[in-house]
C-alpha cells in the first residue's frame, strides 16, 4: 500500500525536482508525534470550557466599522495578530 | 444504638463566664448600645432546622445519618427512612432575576473568610462533651462519649460552611471503573512505577469548594478587521506568488448578557492553573448540575472527606471579569465573518452590573498520584455528577522518545526515497 502511494507521489513529481523541504518531514513528525502522545496522557491543554458550557443570555450584539486605509499589495494572506478566536487572550483593558 | 441518648442525669457544675476585658465606661456602653447591628448577608443560607449540631433523622431522631448515593437522598441507618433537603434554586430564589441583579450579592456562606483556624470545638446536643472537629478535612465527628454524630451546620468565620452541597451521585464503583477505563488507554507509554503503583480503589470522594455565580454584563470590544479585496498571482523566476489587497476597517463591537451558575474554585490550592500543577484536569470536568445543589446539611458529607474555600469574593471578581470578558468574545466571534481576513482585537472593556454569589460544595471522586522525580501531583478526576472523567498520566520519557525517533525515521526515510527517485 505504501509502496502504491509512494510510486504515485513520484509519477506526481517526476520531471520535476521533488522540493527539499521534504527532508524537514523526519523531525516535524517526530516533534508532532511526541506532542500529541505527550498531550494525550498528559492533558495539559484541556480545561472547562465556561464559554460554552454556561447558560448564556444575550442581548443582540452591536457594532460598527469604519474603513481606515487600503492595503493595496502585500504578500500575507490574513491579518497581524489575528486574536477573534483567542477568546481567552487578554488585551489592554479600558476603565 | 445511640439515638436516644439523653443529656446524664448529674448536674454540670456552671460554668464560670470568661474574663473578656476590664468593663467598659459608661460612654462606650452607651456607644454600643446605639449602634447599628452588624449588617447580615444578602442572602441568608443558613439551615435553622439543623441549629443543634445535630442532624436527626425527621423520623426516629437518630443522628447515623448519610447519603446513598444512588438515590442522592439522605438515609437513616437505623430506621432506613430517607428524605432529602431542599433545592436552593427554588428554596432561594437563586435562578430568577439575573437580569435585574445590581452589585455584589454575596449569600451567607461566601462571605468574606475572618478567621483561619480551621479546627473548632463543638458541645455535643447528646452528652454536653466537647468534640474538635477539623474542618479542613471533615464537617462531621463522632462524639466519643455517646457516639452522637455531630455536624458544623452552623456558619463557621473560616470559610468551611458552604451555602449548598451537591450531592455526590456516581458510586464509588462506577468512579473505579471509569478511571481503569481512563489509565486503561493510557498504558503502553505511562511511566512504568504508576503502572506498578495503580490500584484505582484507592479513589477518594471530595467536596471541593467552588463559588457558583449568577452575572449581569455589558462587554465592548475595539480594534481592526481586514476584508480582501483582491487576490492575483505574479510569476517570480521559475517561482508564483500570490499577492492581495485589502481594506482595513476599525471594528468595535459590545454585547449585553446574563450568565446563569458560572463556576469558579474557592480554594487556591485548586485556582492556580500554572504548568507545574496539574489543577487543569479537575478544572476540565466542570460544569455541574450546580441546578440540583441542595441545602446544606453536612450529613451528605459523611463518609467523604472536603476542603474547604479559602479565596474570598474580592479575590476572584478578577477571575470572574476575566471569564465574563472571554465569554463576551465568544459571543461576537459569530459576526466577525464579513472580515475574512481575520479581525485583531485592540482593547476591550467589561462592565459588571450585577453578579450574585453563592458558595458551594460540589462532588470529585480523585486519584491522585505523586510522581517523586518530577515533584507532580497527578489527577485523574471524575465528576460524581455526571461521569465526566478527565486525568494526567505521567509518562515514560524514554518510550516517548523512542517512539517520536521511530516515526520521524520512517518518515525520514520516506522524504529521501522520494528525493532520491526524483533526482
Amino acid at each position: 500500500m505504501i509502496e502504491v502511494v509512494l510510486h504515485q507521489f513520484v509519477l506526481a513529481t517526476s520531471g520535476d525536482d521533488a522540493p527539499l523541504w521534504l527532508l524537514a518531514a523526519g523531525p516535524a513528525g517526530a516533534v508532532a508525534t511526541y506532542w500529541s502522545l505527550y498531550r494525550y496522557y498528559r492533558n495539559t491543554d484541556k480545561s472547562h470550557a465556561y464559554e460554552r458550557d454556561t447558560l448564556i443570555t444575550a442581548q443582540p450584539v452591536q457594532g460598527h466599522r469604519e474603513k481606515v486605509r487600503h492595503i493595496s499589495r502585500t504578500r500575507d494572506s490574513d491579518i497581524d495578530g489575528d486574536n477573534s478566536g483567542d477568546h481567552r487572550v487578554r488585551v489592554q483593558r479600558l476603565e | 444504638m445511640t439515638q436516644d441518648a439523653t443529656p446524664p442525669s448529674e448536674p454540670r457544675e456552671p460554668r464560670q463566664p470568661p474574663f473578656d476585658g476590664p468593663p467598659l465606661s459608661l460612654e462606650e456602653e452607651l456607644a454600643a448600645a446605639r449602634a447599628e447591628p452588624e449588617p447580615g448577608p444578602d442572602i441568608e443560607t443558613v439551615n435553622e432546622s439543623l441549629s443543634d449540631g445535630l442532624n436527626r433523622c425527621p423520623k426516629c431522631g437518630s443522628t447515623d445519618v448519610r447519603l446513598r448515593g444512588s438515590t442522592e437522598m439522605l438515609i437513616c441507618l437505623f430506621c432506613r427512612h430517607q428524605w432529602q433537603e431542599a433545592r436552593v434554586e427554588e428554596e432561594l430564589g437563586l435562578g430568577v432575576g439575573i437580569d435585574d441583579l445590581e452589585g455584589t450579592v454575596v449569600a451567607g456562606g461566601a462571605e468574606a473568610i475572618t478567621d483561619d483556624d480551621d479546627v473548632i470545638t463543638m458541645t455535643c446536643g447528646g452528652c454536653g462533651a466537647d468534640v474538635v472537629v477539623d474542618t479542613a478535612h471533615a464537617m462531621n465527628a463522632r462524639c466519643h462519649w455517646c457516639r452522637h454524630t455531630l455536624n458544623v451546620n452552623q456558619r463557621t468565620p473560616n470559610g468551611a460552611v458552604p451555602d449548598a452541597v451537591l450531592p455526590f451521585r456516581l458510586t464509588r464503583d462506577e468512579a473505579v471503573e471509569k478511571i481503569r477505563a481512563f489509565a486503561s488507554s493510557r498504558r503502553l507509554f505511562a511511566h512504568p512505577r504508576f503502572k506498578k503503583e495503580f490500584v484505582p480503589e484507592n479513589v477518594l470522594g471530595v467536596y471541593l469548594p467552588y463559588l457558583v455565580i449568577d452575572a449581569r454584563a455589558e462587554a465592548a470590544y475595539v480594534g481592526q478587521g481586514e476584508v480582501q479585496t483582491r487576490r492575483w498571482t505574479e510569476k517570480q523566476g521559475d517561482n508564483s506568488v500570490t499577492y492581495y489587497a485589502a481594506d482595513v476597517y476599525r471594528v468595535d463591537r459590545s454585547v449585553a448578557f446574563t450568565v446563569d451558575d458560572l463556576t469558579i474554585e474557592g480554594a487556591q490550592d485548586r485556582a492556580d492553573f500554572g504548568s507545574g500543577t496539574t489543577n487543569n484536569i479537575v478544572n476540565t470536568i466542570l460544569p455541574f448540575d450546580t441546578k440540583n445543589a441542595v441545602r446544606w446539611n453536612s450529613s451528605y458529607l459523611v463518609g467523604y472527606t472536603s476542603e474547604k474555600r479559602d479565596l474570598d469574593v474580592t479575590d476572584l471578581q478578577p477571575v470572574l471579569e476575566d471569564q465574563l470578558l472571554s465569554i463576551g468574545r465568544s459571543q461576537v466571534h459569530p459576526t466577525l465573518g464579513e472580515f475574512d481576513r481575520g479581525v485583531r482585537w485592540e482593547a476591550e472593556k467589561i462592565d459588571v452590573g450585577g453578579s450574585r454569589w453563592v458558595a458551594m460544595y460540589l462532588p470529585v471522586w480523585l486519584y491522585s498520584y505523586y510522581q517523586e522525580n518530577t515533584r507532580m501531583l497527578h489527577y485523574i478526576a471524575v465528576n460524581a455528577r455526571t461521569g465526566e472523567t478527565m486525568g494526567s498520566v505521567p509518562v515514560s520519557q524514554p518510550r516517548l522518545i523512542a517512539a517520536a525517533l521511530t516515526v520521524g525515521t520512517f518518515l525520514e526515510g520516506i522524504a529521501g526515497y522520494i528525493l532520491v527517485a526524483t533526482a
